[in-house]
């Protein structure tokens, strides 16, 4: 009976499937056929795998790919700049930091949003504009073989003396997704208050405005540790054999993915409470003034088909929308990580980043 | 006077000179002055990602929220003065110690009679030669503790000593390596003003029966301390602009300066206290090039063609020779070989900080690209990463184009301003000439941005072209050529050349059989400076390279950012032989002089 009602499921599941492939496959055709008549494209992106994926679409369909791996602020600064200059070097990107990207590159008319086909088809309307690459967790870490079991209760345990000067961050002013989050942990103070409260039994005394911006300025001023990359920190944390080891707070979980090749004892914190850490988006955008822009989007089809996602695929930290990407087997499934992160809202996040870059400045500056 | 009187008048003037004047003022304006209105008015901008704290503004709206934050504000402190602080007492410390070590090897090279002086003082301008940054990756090498995790520091691992965060990071070894890299600019300018005091005045004192302290005090003092002066406000000027060095040493306590914050504002996308920050470090330049003026009267090269015969006056070390030889031997090697070394033998071990034989390996020179083994996932070695090839070749015809457009620039601006002497031209000319050069490096760098970023006029937007970084570099070191040049200019009369007009000669006849022979090795000195600078420029560019312009120091810099050493210090060693190939090969076939490019 079961049997039978899952093979019916299956053949009415396929029978979609066929019919919305016929269409998707009209639109691809066209797609393809003109973007064999353009040039080389240009791909900005701040993965670097990236080059792994024009290769394949290159071999796919003999489109010449170039491919710059940037930093997201130099990605954002740099498609401003040349965008500002009139000069059109690129065609599609793949960027982070939508609430920047809103306000110097989409709200300008420099980057214009594209849903293609494939994405059409199988991934949420909610994950269309901007069209989601894949959402990315930042999480927090410590070191195995020094705590044999998770450390952490709530995030204000960072703010104590066991961690003081043992935090360590990646530079807030180089990295506008962090000043995105925090910008959620303002919006809700209210639960930062109130684990505060839960997890020492007293009332949390303000200095900053609200529970957020204490928070951040309490985190500081534990002699918090600046680094300039998440690999760095990741490695500086799980190095094996360290007496007094850092903690990793708020750096990218896919860096777990070198724990075997550099022995690495490394493992992030599942009971820190209220959140895991949080998630951002990576957007793919294309050029509006795009030299080639059926290439460009064809580009984008093929990143949002389980195919050309594949060099993500066995990538811990990495989160594809599209349903048809099997979740990688070594890590969690999204909507597990979806219900224990916070993300925040692109404009709230945009009014309040600039009070969160001056607290950060003020508390951080030695 | 009528209109033929007026024409007439233009007309006797018009001579090569004087046109060449106007042209280099008209140049020089556009590239030094305009770039400071442009500055001044992005400090009362608004721009984009700043409306949301100046409440009802738009982007491009007029405001004096920039400055009301950047020195009134809450925030005035952390933005602002600490930084100004910290980089005062840097600047400070570095001018200092570069002073004292400069002017100590200074006397015992030129005054003294120590031995091997001309190794020693080829030694002693290595360090200058290398990039200052060098320094603190040796350092970081050396002297990291366990507060940035990972493996340990060289020094750990020989000692088992845990060294103190103050030691490892933050002001007193950005002090350090700064000043190692600085002292060999108070060593030459030092030095060649020892060399030209004219013995004959020491020894005349000396028959008059002077002692030694007097004819110190009386003799060498007054001729050295201009220069001792200015020595002490050049090098305090370049270490108010230095980014490298306190952005990789300051990091990891906290430690900012002028530059880092201005780099922190620019990359956050705020603008308009970044230029005012800029803004700042410019006018404290300018402060300090008038002091220079106000000191030393009118600006002279100290390092002329010197020839004074004469050594006796040599003081003897007696006992302490032998004891003091070896010290500053052991000094310069520990400089100059040491970071070297410590680089070079970084970039062949395959796990960071472990120094076992078995661990050695050429994985970051020559290695395949490799998810498993090494410390960058699918990164080449550098010898077959073809966008570090293209880098170095970048910086190399970065140093090529920059230096022969400044030599040639230096030497006939080094020709108006010594032929037009004594008019306002000439000195307009010399001192705009040299205000670059007391402009802090990355706030160059950030005005060539704003005011290249988008077209202006008839000249096109020149973001992420290779033609920007050159005119950013040509005009920085356009004053070590343009002092050459003015030097040099200094030792030939008119009278040759008017001898040459006479016999018919015209202009461009008279700078090729006359100027050209007699100043080639000047020529080829004014060209070495600005082509070891723009090998080793890393402030000044920071802000400039985009992907398709990328130079070597600048990939170096994303390495170091990712952990990556091993490929930082790898390529760091190719660009330090290089400078130094460059130097030796042009020492040996023209006859060039490092120090000749410096005077104050």
């Amino acid at each position: 009976m079961l049997k039978k009602r899952i093979s019916l499921l299956l053949i009415a599941a396929l029978l979609v499937f066929a019919t919305a492939g016929l269409a998707y496959a009209e639109d691809l055709d066209e797609l393809i056929a003109a973007a064999q008549k353009e040039g080389k494209l240009v791909v900005y992106a701040t993965t670097s795998r990236i080059n792994l994926a024009a290769e394949a679409f290159q071999a796919k369909y003999g489109i010449e790919v170039e491919a710059h791996r940037l930093s997201e602020t130099e990605l954002i600064e740099r498609v401003y700049q040349e965008a500002r200059a009139g000069v059109n070097a690129v065609d599609i990107v793949l960027i982070e930091d939508y609430p920047s990207v809103k306000e110097l590159l989409i709200n300008t008319g420099y980057l214009v949003n594209y849903v293609p086909p494939v994405a059409k088809e199988y991934v949420p309307a909610e994950y269309h504009d901007p069209l989601v690459f894949a959402y990315i967790s930042r999480i927090i870490g410590y070191n195995t073989e020094a705590f044999e079991s998770d450390p952490f209760d709530s995030i204000w345990d960072l703010t104590t003396p066991e961690f003081r000067g043992r935090v360590m961050i990646r530079d807030l002013a180089i990295t506008g997704e962090h000043q995105n989050a925090f910008t959620e942990l303002i919006r809700r103070s209210d639960e930062l208050e109130a684990d505060y409260l839960r997890r020492f039994g007293e009332p949390l005394q303000l200095r900053e405005e609200n529970a957020g911006l204490e928070f951040l300025r309490r985190l500081v001023e534990n002699d918090i540790i600046l680094m300039t990359s998440d690999t760095r920190i990741a490695e500086a944390v799980g190095q094996k054999g360290q007496e007094n080891p850092p903690v990793g707070f708020f750096y990218v979980y896919s860096k777990h993915r070198d724990i075997p090749q550099k022995d690495l004892a490394l493992d992030y914190s599942s009971n820190i409470k209220p959140f895991l850490g949080y998630y951002y988006g990576m957007y793919i955008q294309l050029a509006a003034k795009a030299n080639n822009p059926n290439a460009a989007k064809l580009f984008a089809n093929y990143l949002m088909t389980p195919e050309g996602y594949e060099p993500w695929s066995s990538e811990v930290g990495f989160y594809s929308m599209n349903p048809e990407v099997p979740p990688y087997p070594g890590d969690m499934p999204w909507e597990w990580w979806k219900e224990r992160l916070w993300t925040y809202d692109p404009d709230f996040a945009i009014e309040h980043r600039g009070i969160v870059l001056d607290a950060w400045l003020r508390a951080v500056v030695n | 006077m009528n209109l033929r009187a007026i024409s007439g008048k233009i007309r006797r003037n018009l001579n090569p000179q004087t046109i060449l004047s106007v042209i280099f003022i008209v140049i020089l304006g556009y590239v030094v002055v305009v770039p400071l209105g442009v500055m001044i008015q992005e400090t009362f901008t608004v721009h984009p990602m700043e409306r949301f704290q100046i409440p009802g503004s738009l982007p491009g709206d007029f405001t004096t929220h920039h400055w009301w934050r950047t020195f009134v504000s809450p925030s005035a402190y952390s933005f602002f003065y600490k930084p100004l602080i910290n980089t005062l007492i840097i600047s400070t410390s570095i001018a200092i110690v570069s002073l004292v070590i400069g002017g100590g090897l200074a006397w015992l090279i030129v005054r003294t009679d120590l031995p091997f002086k001309k190794f020693l003082s080829n030694l002693a301008t290595v360090p200058y030669i290398m990039p200052s940054w060098a320094m603190s990756l040796a350092w970081i090498t050396l002297f990291k503790n366990p507060r940035i995790g990972g493996s340990q520091g060289l020094f750990q691992y020989l000692t088992g000593i845990t060294l103190p965060d103050w030691f490892s990071y933050g002001l007193f070894p950005i002090i350090i390596c700064l000043s190692l890299h600085y002292f060999p600019f108070g060593f030459m300018l030092i030095a060649g003003a020892l060399r030209n005091i004219d013995s004959q005045l020491e020894e005349s004192a000396e028959l008059l029966g002077a002692s030694r302290a007097q004819i110190l005090r009386r003799i060498v003092f007054p001729i050295v301390m201009p220069v001792i002066f200015s020595t002490f406000l050049l090098t305090f000027s370049r270490g108010l602009g230095t980014f490298g060095t306190p952005s990789f040493l300051g990091g990891p306590v906290r430690t900012y300066v002028l530059s880092t914050m201005l780099h922190a504002n620019l990359v956050g996308q705020r603008p308009g206290i970044g230029y005012l920050v800029a803004l700042v470090m410019i006018l404290m330049g300018a402060l300090i090039l008038y002091m220079d003026h106000k000191m030393l009267g009118a600006r002279k090269s100290f390092v002329t063609i010197s020839g004074k015969s004469g050594r006796s006056g040599l003081t003897k070390l007696g006992k302490a020779k032998v004891p003091i030889t070896i010290i500053v031997t052991a000094f310069l090697l520990a400089v100059t070989v040491v970071p070297f070394t410590v680089l070079a033998l970084e970039s062949l071990m395959l796990i960071p900080g472990n120094y076992s034989l078995s661990n050695l390996s050429l994985h970051y020179w020559i290695g395949p690209p490799s998810q498993n083994i090494g410390v960058g996932s699918g990164e080449p070695g550098i010898l077959k990463n073809t966008a570090i090839l293209k880098a170095l070749g970048n910086s190399i015809k970065l140093g090529v184009v920059v230096s022969v457009i400044c030599g040639v620039a230096g030497m006939l601006i080094g020709y108006t301003v010594v032929r037009t002497r004594g008019t306002f031209f000439s000195k307009l000319l010399d001192q705009m000439a040299f205000l670059p050069y007391l402009m802090p490096s990355i706030a160059f760098g950030s005005i060539f941005l704003a005011l290249f970023a988008v077209q202006r006029g008839p000249i096109p937007s020149l973001y992420g072209t290779f033609t920007l970084l050159v005119i950013a570099c040509v005009v920085k070191y356009l004053p070590f050529s343009s002092r050459a040049g003015i030097g040099a200019m200094m030792q030939i009369g008119p009278e040759l050349e008017e001898a040459a007009t006479m016999a018919g000669a015209g202009w461009i006849t008279r700078m090729r059989k006359i100027i050209l022979p007699l100043q080639k090795s000047s020529f080829f000195s004014g060209l070495l400076l600005p082509f070891i600078s723009a090998m080793r420029e890393l402030s000044l560019v920071v802000l400039l390279v985009t992907p398709g312009t990328q130079v070597a120091t600048a990939i170096t810099l994303r390495y170091t950012d990712r952990g990556w050493y091993p490929y930082t210090n790898a390529v760091m060693v190719l660009i330090v032989l290089a400078v130094l190939v460059t130097t030796y090969i042009s020492r040996k076939l023209m006859g060039t002089d490092l120090a000749k490019g410096i005077g104050g």
